[in-house]
C-alpha cells in the first residue's frame, strides 16, 4: 500500500514516471490492507487482537479520512496544479504564497471577514434578548420557541433564494414595498457596497441567531433562581438583577455561543454565493466563496488549497486567541 | 437521479400552461412581414415524420411529456434502423453525462432515446448534472483521468480541454450522413467542433445572442413625441428600435422614468454580476461590433494569445455598461444573465435584451412570461465605427456600421469518448445514440419546442414547419430571421475554443465586476483582465495555448 502511494506521489511531483491513472488503485489497496491488519491483529494477538479491532477501524477511518486529506492538500498548496494545465502539476515553493501576499481579492474578501465576524457581538445581544424573553413567563411561549428556531432549520441557499431573491427584489418583493412605503424611493439593497454588506449578514444572522438563542435559553434554565430572588428580597431593579447576577453568570454560556458563533461565521460563503457573487464589486465577498471561485471556475486546485490552508490558519490562530482572551476575561470575572 | 424521481417530474409536465398560444390553423396564410431570407413553402410531405413530430403534442395541448418525447425518438429512428439491426447491440451498456436544466437536455434524451435502446438493445446509465456543476465535475474528470461516462453532452468551447488529451472519438463517414452533416449551418461546420482535423460532434444546437426587443414600446406614439425632443438621437431620427449601441446607449438614457399603458420601463438591461463564467458573453456581445473587424479572426486575442480585451474597443463597451447602468433598473448591479432573461425581460421589464435563442421561444411558452405577443428579434446592434486593432485606430466602415453577431458558446453537442474505440460493437452504438439525437427530424422539434436548444440547421428556417407546432408566422419569422442573419454574417465573432477558456472568462468577471460597481476605471478593468489572461495563458503553457489557439480560429 505505501509502495503504490509512494509511487503516485513521486509520479505526481514528476520523479517517477510509473504510477496509476489515478488514486483508486491506491485506495482499494489501503481496504484491502486494512481488512489484512484486522484479521492480522486477531491471529497474532487473538483475544487483545479481538479488542483492537474495536478501534482500529475508527483509526483507519480518521487516518484515510482525516490525516491523508490534509497531508494531501498541504501537498497540492505547493503546487501549481491547474486542472487545464497541460503539462500536470508541478511542487512550486513559496509561489502561491506569494501570489496570495499580492492578491487583492483575497484581502478584501479577509477585510469584508473582520466586519462579518464583529457582527457576531450584535447578533449576541439580540440572542440574548430573544432568550430571556423565551425564558420569560409570557403567553404563546412555546409557539414563539419553535417559531424563533425555524430559520435555523432551512437552508441558507433556501434563505438566499427566499429572502435576498425574492422578498428584497427590487420591483415586486414584500420588503423593497415596505421600504418604498417607507421613503426610499429606489430600494435596492445589494447596489451599495455597505447595505449589501449589512444586507448580506442580516440574512445570514437571521439563520443563525436561533442557534445562539438555543445556547443562552438552555443556559437562562439552568442559572439557580434563588440568587436571582434573594437579589429581588434586597430590592434589586431589574436592570441590576440582570447586570449584576443574570448576565456574569451567563458568561460561560455565553462565551461558548460567541467562540461557536464565529467559527460558523468565518465560513460563510452559501448565501453570498447565491444572492451576490461576492458583489457589488467585492463588497460581500468571503473568503470560503473565494476559494470557491478559485477551484470551482478556475479549476485553479494548487492555488485555492494554498488559500484554503492559510485561511485556516489564521482561523485556528484566531480561534485560539479568543478563546485566551475570554478565559483571561473569565478569570477576571470569578 | 432515482427512476421515480424521474417519472414524478414527467407527470407533473402534463399539468404544465398550454405550450403555445395560437394555433396552427389561426397562422395559415399569415405570411405577411416574413422575411425573404427564410423559406415560406412547404418543403415536407404532410405525412413525412417532420410534418408528425411537429403535432406532437401540437398546439394548444400543453407542454410535452415524457409520453411525447418517447413518441417523437420512435417516429424519427427511421434514419437508426438504416444503419442498425435490430437487436444489434444487445448487451451493450454505456453512461451518458449530460445537464438537467429546467427539466430540458437529459430528461428529453431519455425519451428520445428510449425507444433506440428498445430497438438496438442497448441500456443507458444517466448521468445528470446542473449547469454550475457542469465546469468542474468536466474539468475534474479530465484532469484526474476519471472520466465515467462514454458519451457527453458538451458545449463547444470546451472541445480544446478534450482535443488536446485525446479523450474524443472521431465521427464515421456513415453517422456525417445519417445526421444529414451539410445541412448545419456553416458557422457550425469544422473548425468548431473539429479537433486537429478530425470531426468529433454531432451538433444539436446553436448558439449567439440576438437582441430581444418590445414592440409596445418601440411603436408607442406617447413616446416617439417626446423622442423627438431627445437631444443626442445617435442616427436614430424617428423613434422605433436601435440598430446601434450608440442608440441603444441613447434610448436607455431616455427610457429611464417613462412609462407605456403605465407601467414603469426601461431600455437595454445589462448583466453585470458574474454567471460562472458566462456573464462574460455578454460583455464579449456588447463589445463584438467595436472590436471585431471584418475580415480579421481575431477580436479577443491576437494570433500570439496577446489579449485585446484591452484595447479602446472593448473599454468602449465596458464604459457603455458603466454609463447605462445608472438608467437601468434598481439593483441591477447584481443582475446575473439569468435575472435579466427570466426575472425580468420575460416578465415584462426592459424593452431591450442581448440573449440567446431561448428567449423567443420561452416567450411563448413560459408560465411567467408576459411578453410574448409584444416582442420581435433583430441580430446584435452594430457600431458607427470599429476599432482595427492591427492600426491602433478606430475606422469607419465605406458600408456603414460594424455589424459583428457573438456567437456566444457556439451551442451543444453530443460527443462520444475514446474509451469506446477498442470495442467496434460499442463504439457503433455510441455512435447511433448519437447520430439519433442529432438527426434532422428531431432537430426540428427540438428547435420548435422546450428543449434547451435554438434552431441550427438551414432546414430549419421553413417557417411552414414552425406554424404545425403553433408559431404565428410573422413572430416565428423575426426570431428565425434574427437567428439566420446571425449564423451567416460574414463577419461573425466567434470565440477561441482554448484549453481553459472558462478561466479566461471567470477571471474577467471578477475584474468587470469591481468595474462596473465603480472600484476602478473601464481601463484599469480591462487593463487587469488582460493581465490576468496573461498570467493564465503562461500558467497553462503559452506554447501550447498558442498553438491551440490557432486550431481553434483556424489561423493554423
Amino acid at each position: 500500500m505505501i509502495a503504490v502511494a509512494a509511487l503516485q506521489i513521486l509520479d505526481g511531483l514528476g520523479l517517477v514516471p510509473i504510477a496509476f491513472v489515478n488514486w483508486r488503485p491506491t485506495l482499494y489497496a489501503f481496504l484491502l490492507w486494512s481488512v489484512a491488519l484486522g484479521v492480522g491483529q486477531v491471529l497474532q494477538y487473538g483475544e487483545v487482537g479481538k479488542q483492537r479491532l474495536f478501534v482500529l477501524p475508527a483509526l483507519l477511518f480518521t487516518a484515510a479520512m482525516v490525516i491523508f486529506p490534509t497531508l494531501f492538500g498541504l501537498n497540492i498548496a505547493f503546487t501549481d496544479w491547474n486542472l487545464n494545465a497541460q503539462s500536470g502539476h508541478h511542487f512550486n515553493g513559496l509561489d502561491n504564497l506569494r501570489t496570495l501576499w499580492g492578491d487583492a481579492y483575497f484581502w478584501n474578501a479577509l477585510g469584508n471577514m473582520a466586519f462579518y465576524v464583529a457582527t457576531v457581538l450584535v447578533q449576541y445581544a439580540i440572542a440574548f434578548g430573544l432568550a430571556m424573553l423565551l425564558n420569560a413567563d409570557i403567553r404563546g411561549r412555546k409557539f414563539f420557541r419553535v417559531a424563533f428556531l425555524l430559520p435555523f432549520m432551512l437552508s441558507p441557499v433556501a434563505v438566499s433564494w427566499m429572502i435576498g431573491k425574492s422578498l428584497m427584489e427590487n420591483r415586486f418583493g414584500p420588503l423593497a414595498n415596505f421600504a418604498r412605503w417607507l421613503g426610499w424611493e429606489n430600494p435596492a439593497f445589494f447596489t451599495d457596497p455597505w447595505i449589501a454588506r449589512t444586507t448580506i449578514i442580516a440574512m445570514d444572522a437571521w439563520v443563525w441567531i436561533p442557534f445562539m438563542v438555543i445556547l443562552l435559553l438552555a443556559g437562562l434554565q439552568a442559572l439557580p433562581t434563588d440568587i436571582k430572588e434573594a437579589a429581588k428580597v434586597d430590592g434589586a431593579s431589574s436592570w441590576q438583577a440582570f447586570w449584576e447576577i443574570t448576565f456574569p453568570l451567563m458568561l460561560p454560556v455565553s462565551l461558548t455561543a460567541i467562540v461557536l458563533r464565529t467559527i460558523f461565521e468565518l465560513k460563510l460563503a452559501d448565501i453570498v454565493i447565491n444572492v451576490t457573487a461576492g458583489g457589488p464589486g467585492g463588497a460581500t465577498d468571503t473568503v470560503s466563496s473565494f476559494v470557491f471561485r478559485e477551484y470551482r471556475d478556475r479549476s485553479n486546485v494548487g492555488y485555492a488549497t494554498m488559500v484554503a490552508e492559510v485561511y485556516l490558519i489564521i482561523i485556528v490562530v484566531f480561534i485560539t486567541l479568543l478563546l485566551r482572551a475570554t478565559s483571561r476575561y473569565m478569570q477576571k470575572m470569578t | 437521479m432515482r427512476v421515480h424521481v424521474y417519472e414524478q417530474l414527467m407527470a407533473t409536465q402534463a399539468s404544465r400552461r398550454r405550450v403555445m398560444k395560437g394555433t396552427a390553423s389561426a397562422v395559415a396564410g399569415l405570411v405577411a412581414g416574413v422575411p425573404a431570407t427564410l423559406s415560406p413553402s412547404p418543403s415536407f410531405a404532410a405525412d413525412s415524420v417532420v410534418a408528425q413530430i411537429m403535432k406532437i403534442p401540437g398546439a394548444g395541448n400543453g407542454s410535452p411529456t415524457d409520453a411525447d418525447w418517447q413518441k417523437v425518438g420512435e417516429l424519427c429512428l427511421g434514419p437508426t434502423k438504416k444503419y442498425v439491426q435490430p437487436g444489434e447491440f444487445k448487451g451493450i451498456n454505456f453512461s451518458f453525462m449530460g445537464l438537467n436544466n429546467q427539466n430540458l437536455h437529459n430528461f428529453l434524451f431519455r425519451g428520445f432515446l428510449k425507444p433506440w435502446e428498445a430497438y438496438t438493445g442497448t441500456l443507458i446509465k444517466w448521468i445528470d448534472l446542473a449547469q454550475a456543476d457542469y465546469n468542474a465535475r468536466l474539468q475534474q474528470s479530465i484532469a484526474t483521468g476519471t472520466a465515467d461516462f462514454d458519451i457527453i453532452e458538451m458545449g463547444a468551447p470546451f472541445e480544446g480541454d478534450m482535443g488536446v488529451k485525446n479523450l474524443l472519438s472521431e465521427m464515421p463517414d456513415w453517422v456525417k450522413k445519417q445526421v444529414d452533416f451539410d445541412d448545419i449551418v456553416d458557422y457550425l461546420k469544422p473548425p468548431v467542433g473539429t479537433w486537429n482535423g478530425k470531426i468529433h460532434r454531432v451538433t444539436i444546437d446553436s448558439d449567439c445572442h440576438t437582441m430581444n426587443r418590445r414592440t409596445d414600446v418601440f411603436t408607442d406614439p406617447g413616446l416617439a413625441k417626446q423622442w423627438a425632443d431627445w437631444k443626442d438621437k445617435a442616427g436614430l431620427g424617428t423613434w422605433g428600435p436601435p440598430k446601434t449601441w450608440q442608440q441603444v446607449q441613447q434610448i436607455t438614457k431616455f427610457l429611464k422614468g417613462k412609462k407605456v399603458k403605465g407601467k414603469e420601463v426601461y431600455g437595454f438591461l445589462d448583466q453585470p454580476k458574474p454567471w460562472g463564467g458566462f456573464q462574460f458573453y455578454f460583455t464579449a456581445s456588447r463589445a463584438s461590433s467595436y472590436a471585431k473587424y471584418p475580415g480579421e479572426k481575431n477580436w479577443m486575442f491576437d494570433e500570439n494569445m496577446k489579449p485585446l480585451v484591452n484595447n479602446p474597443a472593448w473599454v468602449r463597451a465596458i464604459q457603455d455598461v458603466i454609463d447605462a447602468l445608472p438608467y437601468e433598473p434598481a439593483d441591477q448591479i447584481n443582475a446575473d444573465p439569468g435575472t435579466t432573461a427570466f426575472q425580468q425581460f420575460l416578465p415584462g421589464t426592459g424593452s431591450l435584451l442581448e440573449w440567446w435563442g431561448d428567449i423567443g421561444t420561452m416567450a411563448k411558452t413560459s408560465d411567467t412570461a408576459t411578453i410574448g405577443d409584444v416582442l420581435d428579434f433583430d441580430i446584435l446592434p452594430a457600431s458607427d465605427d470599429v476599432y482595427n486593432f492591427r492600426k491602433e485606430k478606430w475606422e469607419t466602415l465605406p458600408n456603414g456600421p460594424n455589424v459583428a453577431p457573438n456567437m456566444a458558446y457556439l451551442g451543444w453537442g453530443i460527443y462520444v469518448m475514446k474509451t469506446v474505440d477498442s470495442d467496434p460493437k460499442r463504439h457503433k452504438a455510441a455512435w447511433s445514440a448519437a447520430a439519433h439525437l442529432g438527426g434532422k427530424d428531431l432537430s426540428m422539434w427540438t428547435a420548435a419546442y422546450p428543449s434547451g436548444f435554438q434552431p441550427y440547421r438551414k432546414s430549419h428556417t421553413n417557417l411552414d414547419l414552425w406554424a404545425l407546432a403553433g408559431y404565428d408566422k410573422k413572430y416565428i419569422g423575426s426570431y428565425m430571421d434574427s437567428q439566420s442573419t446571425s449564423y451567416n454574417h460574414p463577419n461573425s465573432a466567434i470565440e477561441p475554443r482554448i484549453p481553459g477558456i472558462f478561466q479566461y472568462y471567470s477571471i474577467a468577471e471578477d475584474e468587470l465586476q469591481k468595474t462596473f460597481a465603480g472600484k476602478q476605471s473601464a481601463q484599469q478593468g480591462a487593463d487587469n483582465v488582460a493581465a490576468a489572461w496573461e498570467k493564465l495563458t503562461n500558467k497553462l503553457g503559452r506554447e501550447n495555448q498558442i498553438k491551440y489557439y490557432r486550431i481553434a480560429m483556424g489561423l493554423a
